[in-house]
């Protein structure tokens, strides 16, 4: 009998190649053929990691059609395995494994579609914290004020695409699927918004979502009006702001030259 | 075990994610609540909703992703994050399952058997230490359902789950369709199984349904497949009152994972439990009188 880390990284790849041949001299069932037996957990792997992916990613199914969904899944299960317990938080990488996918040629926006599925998945499990008001940044004087870090909610994602995915994306939540839909290039720039099952996708300008979209990635507010202005000279970085605070979207603010949570 | 937690005297059942907001707005007749910790740690709505249920019900915590009999030891960040789970929410029973399913970060959606050998005891103990140590509560060990073991194992389930309590301390959750199951796929006699457990670390019962399919091991044979997709069966009842007269009275749980059907079915079954618990409780009050 070898050591159990070698008898569990054989058990790994049969379960991974689906085959459990390599593990016949290892397993037992009596005088019932055990690798028949082991086949049970190796089709478990398999059924429920597709089913985990294709309940996560219903509105991909419905553009690409279930049976290319269903081998892509099935041949992302074999060569990417979850790295977590938690079974909700796998399929990050699908959207891009999808656009490595034969299909993905003729379906130009397929990766950034089904991306946005999945963050829209999982921010309608977020929750809403408690969000500062204006006189947060009020308090502050001018010259702290670029160098302060916000954080939003945690159910926030920004994304861009070259194509309307979103509203792909609203015409299969509708249950309204027409025959047809002509679908143009035409770059959007979107926030996700959600919280206890609540999802919004709304659309920025691009100075808007730049400025947004960098705060969101912990840039101080100086560094992404820097970048705003660079897409969006008239950018009002003021008026953002504002904005942000009056939609309850920033939870936390930092100085980080005197490092004090304000 | 010397008494179980009076809040625990009724059957519970397991609460999955299509059902806890019906929970939340219905408060059914529930003695009590088991959730996997693994649906929630990646959902705070959910979690959110399960903290207001905690404040009216019993939850017990039964984690599918602990892991411990992986050779490369405990996800220590899952560990963490269950401990800050389980501060929230203040559970009851604490328990994991005697598996592994997790190899040096992948994690294989499955509870795989283990070869019962003394390095398996050594690591499994080691692991359930530092588990009950990292989240500051008592666990207890589910037996396996099973399709096969091992050729190198060196004791049988039951011998290692009596040195794994001795050697370690835990407590046991016997899941009572799981030995069905797997007595009758590796052809052992299911009430033997069960009497040669210590009824003292038994903390808790489990019954599940699962699904009879053909055996292409042993063709024209039949392999019980534990799905949590169906009502408990008929011989899982009777081995179940089996248990009951064994060990005495137990917090017992329903569980339906598949399929899952409404709540008031998962509750029914409960009350079933409730009932069988009485009778066979009963039953051995009876015999301990005449011996």
């Amino acid at each position: 009998m070898p050591p159990l880390a070698e008898v569990q990284r054989r058990v790994r790849d049969a379960m991974l190649a689906g085959d459990a041949g390599p593990l016949a001299s290892l397993i037992d069932a009596g005088p019932r053929d055990a690798t028949r037996r082991m086949a049970i957990h190796l089709r478990h792997y398999r059924v429920s990691l597709i089913a985990v992916l294709m309940g996560r990613f219903p509105a991909t199914t419905w553009l690409l059609g279930s049976a290319q969904v269903e081998a892509a899944a099935a041949q992302f299960v074999g060569a990417v395995p979850p790295d977590a317990p938690c079974v909700a938080e796998y399929g990050a990488a699908f959207p891009a494994f999808l656009g490595t996918w034969p299909a993905a040629e003729r379906v130009a926006y397929l990766e950034p579609f089904a991306d946005l599925e999945w963050h829209f998945g999982r921010l309608s499990v977020a929750v809403d914290a408690p969000a500062k008001d204006a006189g947060t940044l009020a308090a502050l004087n001018a010259d702290d004020l670029v160098d302060t870090v916000l954080t939003l909610q945690g159910g926030t994602h920004y994304c861009h695409a070259s194509w309307p995915i979103d509203e792909l994306l609203a015409i299969f939540l509708s249950n309204t699927a027409p025959e047809q839909t002509m679908l143009a290039e035409q770059p959007v720039w979107l926030e996700c918004r959600g919280t206890r099952g609540d999802v919004r996708i709304n659309r920025l300008t691009e100075g808007d979502w730049t400025f947004r979209q960098a705060i969101w990635r912990g840039r101080p507010i100086g560094v992404a009006a820097e970048r705003a202005w660079l897409v969006d000279p008239e950018f009002d970085p003021g008026a953002a702001l504002a904005a942000m605070l009056g939609q309850a979207l920033v939870i936390g603010a930092v100085t980080r030259t005197k490092g004090t949570d304000s | 075990m010397s008494s179980i937690p009076r809040a625990l005297t009724r059957s519970g059942v397991g609460l999955r994610l299509p059902h806890i907001e019906e929970a939340v707005a219905t408060r059914p007749a529930a003695g009590w609540f088991e959730i996997h910790p693994e649906n929630f740690l990646a959902n705070p709505y959910a979690t959110e909703l399960l903290e207001e249920l905690a404040r009216s019900y019993p939850i017990s915590v039964h984690t599918v992703g602990l892991s411990v009999g992986s050779a490369h030891g405990v996800d220590r960040v899952h560990l963490q994050r269950m401990r800050r789970f389980v501060d929230r929410i203040d559970p009851v029973l604490l328990s994991a399952h005697l598996a592994w399913s997790t190899h040096q970060g992948e994690y294989l959606n499955d509870l795989l058997p283990l070869p019962y050998t003394a390095e398996t005891l050594a690591i499994v103990s080691r692991h359930v230490a530092e588990v009950q140590d990292g989240l500051g509560r008592a666990l207890l060990i589910e037996n396996p359902s099973r399709y096969l073991g091992f050729t190198g194992s060196t004791m049988t389930e039951v011998q290692f789950l009596n040195e794994l309590v001795q050697g370690s301390g835990c407590q046991l959750l016997c899941d009572v369709s799981n030995v069905h199951l797997s007595a009758h796929n590796l052809g052992y006699d299911a009430r033997h199984y069960l009497d040669g457990l210590p009824a003292a670390a038994i903390g808790e019962l489990h019954l599940g349904g699962f699904t009879v399919e053909a055996d292409d091991a042993a063709p024209g044979h039949e392999v019980i497949v534990d799905t949590h997709a169906a009502p408990i069966a008929a011989p899982v009842w009777e081995l179940y009152g089996h248990a009951v007269a064994r060990f005495g009275p137990r917090p017992t749980l329903i569980e339906w994972d598949n399929d899952i059907p409404a709540l008031a079915t998962l509750l029914n079954e409960a009350m079933v439990a409730d009932d069988v618990t009485r009778r066979s409780s009963r039953l051995e009050q009876d015999h301990a009188a005449t011996r």
